[in-house]
């Protein structure tokens, strides 16, 4: 029995020294860098981090409380219908081309989606004023969004402009006389013209989608415009063809705010 | 609350817990507030329990942001060419998903994504712009047809364009000169990554399709903006002649 213990002592001491020896020689077989140890040191061996060329900015969500409107190019000449079906009737057509020779927009009030593709809900640069239609998505371009809404006061004789339903501005008119009226209704800018050099018209010219019921003969239609004037000291008053006239400072400070798509109510 | 087509969303029952661990992969708040805006009953419960975490958080944001190296990153002709290039695609990107925002026709979950991810690509387009200085391009403009109205059609591009962006910005990393672009680069493209894993799951795709990702090449993204006929020229829509207007 004694004997039997002593042997497996033995054995015991001789297990424990192989594995001690084992143990060793791992150790120093192992690389440093699978030392802890070595992670560390190589770790701080490492270069120095490289500065990025930009760092990303927070991102900016939208504004929920923006208020937008939104315009297309006409793309394609197309009749404009009554409903969003190819059956409907023709309430006006649309080229791609104003009468200034821009491209031709229109303000988008809504779409819907149709067996036949998607159709959008447009308002219409003719007579009647403030006629709408529906044109196949696929006449109009690129929708691009503006967040200024014009209203012009017919009897308090001033243009004010809004963005996100804030007045940003502001100034007296003139605007036409009883012969050949402002008409009122819901518009939008179509271009913007420069350059060219008639006083009459001061510096800067929008074209609106609103027309004259009266001059109808009116070369390019009779579009009412808002523009600058030679005659500062005639506003506010009646006294234009239609169009709305600002003085000639004003107009500056508008074609600086207000982008071409911007709606335009009359009232 | 359901979407137009009827579609419930009502929120997920555990969305509350959310809140702390949103403020921590969320540190600029905008996956937060899509989140409390995409199920408003949770709203006040979810602020609540992430405003410390919030605050926290977007002191992190700031406190590890580089400063800019904007100044000493050397542009190559090679670099300027791929930085313009990222560049238009964040145009396009960032227009497909703010257009789509604006005009509201998806669904809430799909219009979250891009309220979210749409806000990135603005982000992206800001500091790109910004690095090519004078470099810059100016907004070519875009037509996204039906496609931000029409829900297939959207999650059908959006995977498309996620994908193929993360697989470009691979592709173009060790084609870049400065090691600073690069590192600027990598920022983006964990990001661009994430959202393609995100839109994947929102389709109900595997997020992660394989183990390694491939390159995809600048020729390779071009063919698939040409494809998308997304790219227009800009409407004229000013001009120097005299006004035929009433007067």
């Amino acid at each position: 029995m004694t004997s039997r213990r002593a042997l497996a002592g033995v054995a015991l001491l001789a297990g424990a020294a192989v594995g001690v020896a084992a143990v060793a020689h791992h150790l120093a077989t192992t690389p440093a860098a699978a030392h802890p140890d070595g992670f560390v040191a190589e770790a701080t061996h490492l270069p120095p981090p490289q500065k990025p060329a930009f760092t990303v900015g927070r991102p900016r969500l939208l504004n929920r409380h923006e208020t937008r409107a939104r315009f297309a190019p006409v793309v394609r000449a197309i009749a404009a219908r009554a409903a969003p079906v190819p059956a409907a009737g023709v309430v006006g057509s649309l080229t791609t081309r104003t009468p200034e020779q821009t491209t031709n927009i229109v303000l988008v009030i809504g779409e819907r989606a149709r067996p036949d593709g998607l159709w959008a809900h447009v308002r219409l640069p003719v007579l009647p004023n403030s006629l709408t239609g529906w044109v196949p998505r696929r006449a109009l371009g690129g929708y691009r969004f503006v967040h200024t809404h014009l209203v012009v006061d017919r009897a308090r004789l001033t243009a004010t402009l809004y963005r996100d339903g804030r007045n940003i501005f502001n100034a007296p008119i003139g605007i036409g006389g009883s012969e050949s009226p402002t008409p009122a209704g819901e518009f939008y800018i179509r271009d913007r013209l420069s350059g060219f050099g008639d006083p009459f018209y001061g510096p800067v010219a929008f074209g609106t989608s609103a027309r004259s019921a009266v001059l109808t003969d009116w070369p390019g239609g009779g579009f009412i415009g808002i523009h600058g004037t030679n005659a500062p000291g005639l506003i506010p008053g009646r006294i234009s063809h239609g169009c709305v006239r600002l003085r000639n400072r004003d107009i500056l400070e508008l074609a600086r705010l207000m982008p071409v798509g911007t709606p335009v109510t009359i009232r | 609350m359901t979407d137009p087509e009827g579609h419930s969303a009502a929120p997920p029952a555990d969305l509350a817990d959310l809140g702390p661990t949103l403020a921590e992969v969320d540190s600029d708040g905008a996956l937060r507030e899509t989140a409390a805006d995409a199920f408003p009953l949770t709203r006040g419960e979810l602020f609540r329990q992430s405003a410390t975490a919030a605050a926290a958080g977007a002191l992190g944001y700031f406190g590890a942001a580089w400063d800019d190296a904007e100044a000493a990153a050397a542009k190559t002709a090679n670099d300027i060419a791929i930085l313009r290039f990222d560049q238009v695609l964040e145009f396009l990107q960032a227009g497909l998903y703010t257009e789509a925002e604006r005009l509201g026709a998806l669904k809430p979950e799909t219009l979250a994504w891009a309220r979210v991810v749409g806000a990135h690509e603005r982000a992206h387009l800001r500091a790109i712009e910004r690095l090519l200085g004078p470099k810059k391009v100016k907004n070519p403009g875009f037509n996204y047809g039906n496609v931000t109205s029409d829900e297939q059609a959207f999650l059908k591009t959006a995977v498309a364009f996620e994908d193929l962006t993360a697989a470009l910005l691979k592709w173009q990393a060790p084609r870049l000169d400065s090691r600073a672009i690069v590192a600027a680069a990598v920022s983006l493209h964990s990001v661009e990554t994430r959202h393609a894993a995100w839109i994947r799951h929102l389709v109900g795709l595997q997020p992660a399709t394989s183990a390694f990702d491939k390159p995809a090449s600048q020729h390779k993204m071009a063919q698939l903006i040409d494809s998308t006929h997304f790219l227009v020229s800009q409407p004229k829509t000013a001009a120097r002649k005299k006004p035929p207007y009433t007067g």
